[in-house]
This record gives C-alpha cells, sequence and structure tokens, in this order.
C-alpha cells in the first residue's frame, strides 16, 4: 500500500472514531446529545432530566397564554393516555394550536418540561384527510 | 377524460418497463440486436408516456379538477394559477410523477446523446435504467397514484388550498432545482455502473461522465442555495440552514459528488482512482435515494417530511438491491480497476485532490452519522438519540476551514510532484495575504474569535492563490492580444474548464465570508405598542401603527416599524406582517396564521423582523429582531459557484466534437 494512501485512511479513521466517540459519551453530559423520550416514558419518571426530547400532540384546550406577556405559554402534550406539561417562553411557530403536532426539547423536572425549543410539524390541513367536503 | 388518459399513460409505461425485461432478458441469451432496439423504443416510450402523465396532471390542477384526490389536497379555486402549476410537486403522489418525469427527460437526452457515441453501454445502461424506472413506476401506479379519485360518495366544493408557505416564488423553483440534481444522478449511476459491467471506462467514459456531473452539480449546488434562500425568507426562524435530516440529505450527495468531480481529474489526466471513482459516482445516487428514504419514511422527525403514505419499506428494499447490485459488479469487476500510474508524493496536485476527497468524505459521515444516529442508537440499547446543531457545527465547521484552505493549496502544486523551490515561491504571496488579512482583522474586528479569525485567513489565502493563477494564463494571452479586455476574455475562454473551476472556488470562499456572519448574529423578542420604541444593537426600533387589512386569500396585520441608527437618521422602514389564511372559514382550527418577514437587507448585514403576534385587546405586538451579518454573500457566493460551474461546462463551437 502507498505511504500517501495509508496516512489518508489513518486520518480518516482517526477522526471517524473520534466522531463516534464524542456522539456516544453519557447524555446527561455530553453537549452535542438530547435524548428523545416518549410522553409514556417521562410521566413515570421522578427525578429530573437536564436534557429531554419530546414529541406529542397539544392537548385541546390546554393553551394557557399569560395575558401580561403573550411569550408566555403553558400546554399539555400527549400520546395516547399519558400526557405532560410544558412550559415554553418564547415566540411560538404559525401552526401551534390544539392537536397540532409538536417536538418540544428542554428540561424534565417535577413533570414538568421547561422548554428552550418548540417546532411543529406541518399542519395536517395539507397532508391529511378532506375536511371542507359535503356529503351527497 | 384527461385524467384517465394520464392514469392510462402511467399504466402502459409500467407494462411497457415490464416487457422491457423480457427483451432485454432475450438479447442476452440470442445476441440478436432487434431485441436491444426494441427494448431502447420501449424505455423511449416509457418516458413520454410519463411526460404525457404528468401533463395531464398539470392539466387536472390548472382547470381544478377536485373530482381528483390530489387535486383537490392541494389546490383551491383561490389558488393563484402559478401556484397551481406548482402544486405538481407541492405533494407525495405528484412530487413521485414530477420525479419520474424529470427522469425521463434526462433518460432521452442519456439515450439519444451518451449511449449514441457509446453504444457498448447499452445493454447494462437499459437494464438499470428499466429497474429504476420499474421502481418509481411501481410506486405512482400502485401505492401512491396522483390520479386517484376522491370517493365516490362525496363531491368535493373546494380544494384544502396550497400550504401559504409554499404559495413563495423560491419555493416554486427550489424543488425542481433540486430535483434535477438529485435525479441526474442518476444517469451518473447508470452509468458507473454500466462503464463497470461492459469494461468500457475508457477516456471517453470518463470525459462524457465528468461532463455529467457537472450538469448534475450545478443543479445540485443551486437547489441548495435556493432552498436556504427560501428558509432565510419565509420562514422566519432567520437561518438559512439548521441541519434538518432532509437538508442533510441533499448535502451528502452534493458533498459525495464534489469529490467525484475532483477525483476523477485525476483518472482523467494520470488514469488513477477508477475504483474509487466507480464508487463515488454510484455513491451520489445511492445517498439521494437514502435521502429520499429518509424524507419519505418518517423515521427521523424533520419539518419536511411527508407523512401520507408510509413509503419507508420500499425505498429501503430499492436502496438495498441498488447497494447489492453495485457491490456484486465492483468486486466482479475488480481486477479490471487496476491504476496506470502511482502516486508519487505528498507535494502533488493529485496528492491535493486527495486531500480533498478526504475532507469532503469526513464532511459527509459527519452528516450521515449525525442524521442517522437517532435510529443507529435506538437499535443498539433503544435509546432514540437526537444530535444538535452544535454536533454538526463542532466537527464540520474546523474540517471546513481545512477544505477553505486547501482550495488556496490545490492551484499551487503541480502534478506529480512539486519542487521544494516551487513550493516555497508558490506560497510565498498567499501566505504573506493570509497573515496580513489576520493582523488587519485582529486590529479592526475585535473581540477575538478563533474562528471568524481563521476564516478570514484562509478566504484571503485563497483567493490570492487563485488570483495569482489567473494573472499567470492573463500573462500569456496578453502577448497574443491587444487590448486589456480581450486578453481577459481570451484569457478566461482560454481553458474554461479549470478557469470555470476557479471561479466556482471563488464563489465557495465568499460563502465562508457570509459563514463569518453566524459568529455575530443577535436577537431579541420584546413587545410594543404604536408610539412606543425599543433600543436594540446600536438602533432605535419604533412602531409607528398597526393597520389591518383584508386582502385576497388572507386577512393581513401590517405592522411599521422605523429603525434609526445612530446618528438619529431614519434607515428604513420595516413592515413585517402577520397573516390569517383562510380567515373565512367558519371553523378556527382551519385558519391559517402565517407571520410575513421583512428583511431590510445590505452586503454588511440583514436586519430580519418577525411580527409573531398580535394582542387586539391591548393593540400590542410581539417582534422579534435578529441581526444577521453578511448573511447576503452567502447568496452571492452561490449564484458566482453557479455561473462558474455553468460557464466550465457550458458547449462550445470548439468543443462540439466532444461528448457529453
Amino acid at each position: 500500500m502507498n505511504k500517501i494512501y495509508t496516512s489518508l485512511i489513518l486520518v480518516f479513521t482517526l477522526i471517524v472514531v473520534w466522531t463516534i466517540y464524542l456522539t456516544n459519551v453519557e447524555n446527561d453530559t455530553n453537549s452535542l446529545t438530547v435524548r428523545y423520550y416518549t410522553i409514556e416514558e417521562l410521566s413515570t419518571k421522578e427525578a429530573s432530566i437536564t436534557k429531554v426530547k419530546v414529541g406529542g400532540l397539544i392537548k385541546p384546550d390546554s393553551i394557557i397564554i399569560n395575558d401580561t406577556d403573550q411569550l408566555e405559554v403553558s400546554f399539555y402534550v400527549y400520546q395516547g393516555s399519558d400526557s405532560l406539561k410544558v412550559y415554553y417562553y418564547g415566540i411560538r411557530p404559525d401552526l401551534f394550536k390544539d392537536n397540532a403536532e409538536v417536538v418540544v426539547a428542554g428540561a424534565f423536572d417535577d413533570n414538568l418540561i421547561i422548554a428552550t425549543e418548540l417546532q411543529t410539524k406541518c399542519a395536517s390541513r395539507y397532508e391529511g384527510d378532506l375536511k371542507n367536503i359535503e356529503k351527497i | 377524460m384527461i385524467s384517465q388518459i394520464g392514469s392510462l399513460a402511467l399504466s402502459i409505461s409500467g407494462g411497457l418497463i415490464l416487457s422491457n425485461f423480457f427483451f432485454l432478458f432475450y438479447y442476452a441469451i440470442k445476441k440478436d440486436k432487434t431485441f436491444l432496439n426494441v427494448s431502447e423504443r420501449g424505455l423511449i416510450a416509457v418516458c413520454f408516456c410519463v411526460i404525457l402523465a404528468t401533463l395531464c396532471l398539470l392539466n387536472e390542477l390548472l382547470i381544478s379538477n377536485f373530482n381528483l384526490q390530489y387535486v383537490s389536497q392541494y389546490t383551491s379555486y383561490e389558488t393563484p394559477l402559478f401556484f397551481k402549476v406548482t402544486a405538481l410537486w407541492a405533494g407525495q403522489a405528484g412530487s413521485l410523477l414530477f420525479w419520474t418525469f424529470i427522469m425521463s427527460i434526462y433518460s432521452l437526452i442519456y439515450i439519444h446523446v451518451t449511449l449514441k457515441k457509446m453504444p457498448i453501454l447499452k445493454y447494462s445502461s437499459y437494464i438499470i435504467l428499466s429497474f429504476i424506472f420499474g421502481f418509481f413506476l411501481l410506486l405512482s401506479n400502485f401505492i401512491a397514484n396522483p390520479f386517484q379519485p376522491v370517493s365516490s360518495d362525496i363531491i368535493v366544493q373546494n380544494g384544502n388550498g396550497l400550504n401559504p408557505l409554499l404559495q413563495n416564488v423560491t419555493m416554486a423553483i427550489h424543488p425542481p432545482t433540486l430535483y434535477l440534481g438529485f435525479i441526474g444522478t442518476t444517469i451518473l449511476f447508470v452509468m458507473a455502473l454500466s462503464g463497470l459491467i461492459s469494461k468500457s471506462l475508457n477516456f471517453e467514459w470518463i470525459q462524457s461522465i465528468r461532463r455529467w456531473s457537472l450538469i448534475v452539480w450545478t443543479f445540485l449546488s443551486g437547489g441548495i442555495i435556493l432552498g436556504g434562500y427560501w428558509a432565510y425568507n419565509e420562514l422566519g426562524w432567520g437561518g438559512y440552514w439548521a441541519w434538518d435530516p432532509v437538508e442533510n440529505s441533499s448535502l451528502m450527495p452534493w458533498l459525495i459528488l464534489t469529490a467525484f468531480i475532483h477525483s476523477s481529474m485525476i483518472q482523467e489526466k494520470r488514469g488513477m482512482l477508477k475504483s474509487w471513482n466507480i464508487l463515488l459516482a454510484a455513491s451520489t445516487f445511492l445517498l439521494v435515494i437514502l435521502g429520499t428514504f429518509i424524507t419519505r419514511s418518517g423515521i427521523v422527525s424533520s419539518v419536511h417530511s411527508f407523512t401520507a403514505e408510509n413509503l419507508g419499506p420500499l425505498f429501503l428494499a430499492f436502496l438495498s438491491s441498488l447497494i447489492l447490485f453495485t457491490g456484486y459488479w465492483f468486486v466482479k469487476r475488480f481486477d479490471t480497476l487496476k491504476s496506470d500510474n502511482k502516486i508519487d508524493s505528498f507535494t502533488s496536485r493529485e496528492g491535493g485532490f486527495l486531500y480533498n476527497n478526504l475532507i469532503l468524505l469526513l464532511m459527509c459521515f459527519i452528516v450521515l452519522w449525525g442524521t442517522l444516529f437517532p435510529i443507529l442508537s435506538e437499535a443498539w440499547n433503544g435509546e432514540k438519540i437526537y444530535v444538535g446543531a452544535t454536533y454538526f457545527n463542532q466537527l464540520n465547521v474546523p474540517i471546513g476551514l481545512v477544505l477553505l484552505f486547501l482550495m488556496g493549496v490545490g492551484p499551487l502544486l503541480s502534478w506529480k510532484t512539486t519542487s521544494r523551490h516551487t513550493l516555497l515561491s508558490n506560497f510565498k504571496i498567499p501566505m504573506l495575504m493570509s497573515f496580513f488579512s489576520g493582523v488587519i482583522y485582529s486590529i479592526f474586528f475585535g473581540p477575538f474569535q478563533l474562528y471568524p479569525l481563521v476564516t478570514c485567513m484562509g478566504i484571503a489565502f485563497t483567493i490570492t492563490s487563485i488570483m495569482n493563477e489567473f494573472r499567470k494564463s492573463y500573462k500569456k494571452s496578453k502577448s497574443n492580444s491587444k487590448s486589456i479586455p480581450s486578453a481577459i476574455v481570451s484569457m478566461l475562454f482560454s481553458n474554461r474548464h479549470k478557469n470555470g473551476g476557479y471561479i466556482v472556488h471563488i464563489g465557495i470562499t465568499l460563502l465562508f465570508v457570509g459563514f463569518i456572519g453566524r459568529a455575530f448574529e443577535v436577537e431579541k423578542e420584546f413587545n410594543l405598542s404604536p408610539g412606543e420604541e425599543i433600543y436594540f444593537a446600536n438602533y432605535i426600533f419604533k412602531l409607528n401603527s398597526i393597520k389591518s387589512e383584508a386582502r385576497d386569500n388572507h386577512y393581513a396585520f401590517i405592522s411599521d416599524i422605523d429603525v434609526i441608527d445612530q446618528s438619529n437618521n431614519l434607515l428604513t422602514s420595516l413592515r413585517p406582517e402577520k397573516r390569517i389564511y383562510f380567515y373565512w372559514n367558519p371553523d378556527p382550527e382551519q385558519r391559517q396564521p402565517h407571520s410575513e418577514l421583512d428583511i431590510y437587507s445590505t452586503m454588511r448585514k440583514d436586519i430580519y423582523s418577525i411580527f409573531s403576534a398580535y394582542d387586539a385587546e391591548k393593540n400590542q405586538g410581539y417582534f422579534k429582531i435578529m441581526i444577521n451579518p453578511l448573511v447576503n454573500w452567502v447568496w452571492v457566493g452561490g449564484i458566482v459557484m453557479v455561473l462558474g460551474s455553468l460557464f466550465s461546462f457550458w458547449p462550445s463551437k470548439r468543443r462540439n466534437h466532444g461528448i457529453i
């Protein structure tokens, strides 16, 4: 094997191993990764977790927006029969509303997610059933 | 009626593909050219059927035939004509047909231009093309048929309409451009594999596949940049790249294709790296299919993913069969892939291209690993773990910086080996320029931040090195021509391939100028009532008024914010809007709010404003302002990149005898 190829392969391997190592450091101390939990998993957890990512639907009528500061909001996300309370401060995506699919990331403490990230998925309106159709 | 024709055309093309396999099989046994010719006609007929079907769907969209599920889902009577056309690729079924449509056009060109010149590739090309067409036609006929009627017991009064986020001119050209790039990789795959199978990886082949790869690269780059431009101007989070799985899926083939474009030059010039190039060309397409799998399976959560039908398993099966096919022939033909030459020196042009390949491959691995990590970690121990933007930036930024310097190093190296003397004299000026720009940057643009400083030095290094190359060839051409402009033109046109490449590199360094800006972004969220003002980032933002207005297809709250700079001059007035689409709908669930941004944009910085919420009781607006420096350089860099690439492959008279 040529010297130049050997050294290139060596460098490649080293960085690949380094990358794999970085992503495999334990979740709690790793600034690069965040673990995804299901709502069911979290609703039975007692201990607080510094970084979580959770996906679910917004429980209808659970959105409470602070009157004096509209950037402050709390709501419940649900999946099946499990639900969790989420607190968020900041600008909300346009598609944020009842039954919207959201992904939140933040800290989990005392059955509450203090979210620093709030994302909505595409509105069901464009992908799902036809709603404004009339039956004969 | 028209929709029946479209549906029929799709079925016929499916049938034709099936019969094509029989013809090809007979050709393999009987070696009778007639069968090969019949399968060629068959393939051409398939292409025309697909084009016909696409035109039929387009027609149905334009006349608002809501009897078709697809038409009623993505358009309404209110949808403007232009966006009725773009609805063609707005949803799953339509975009799959559109995919096959573009593939048909590429295939027709490939059959009529490339295969005419290299008939030896015909047989294996037709097999592979038929297989790929077969897969997509299977999807369009049985899984996601765009001509699916709505169920018979209902009448659709009006369709759903197109997502307001997609009602945007950039969004109209971004997907087709990206698709032209994505689907163009099919031809690279077909060419690589058929060249391998028919053992004809000769000079003609490499020139032709290089030409194709440049075309594909141009579309892919343009598509990615347009996507970023759309996200920045429409989505309202103030950035153009979020390391979303879908974005990553377009970046990975781009990185590998870029690697191929460089390493295939070594094959063209010195007959080396044949096996490597085959792998790169094939992987580009495989990565496109992998990306499509990621997007359409919903396996990784992404804002872009389609959710309607799950095509994941089918794409996975398709991808696996392609990988097996590639692997099988690669191993079987490995002995024909020997190099004609050896790489002798670390400081040679070949070496430079290899370093480039190393870097691009590493970046691709990092992106791939990060994108698939949730799936891999879940398979490993049941914990689904995501990696964020920090991961991608932390690993890719330093590697990207090496690439930036490498773009400057490449031209300074000679083929085979560079003598120590040439090396020193070539590196002297770029090194000095790089050093000075670092010093100037540190003095005028403190406080110290490592990455912006190194990027600045890298830009100076690379630009100097490229300019030096231009200067050298200018000197040569000057002796032949009289005036300076004609000397410059003849210099540029003397070696379009090479000079086009340098222009692309200049474009990429301009992109890096834009990337520097990311280190200096600031933002603020606040609320204001008309008449109030706020001080932020050396500007005063004064809200004059919030007006409301009913428009054609939405209701808008329009703010009017004066931006006043330090010397008390009115810099601009920003008018971000809060819009409600479908506001006439009695069901509030069905109304669709949308924030229309307003951006004050200069080459130095953008002032980016979002009107995020309106409190009617208090007459108060909630706003977000971001100061994003240097963003425009990204778009300028993108344009230069695409132009450079066009310049390098655009056919010229002199080249007419060449091959595509």
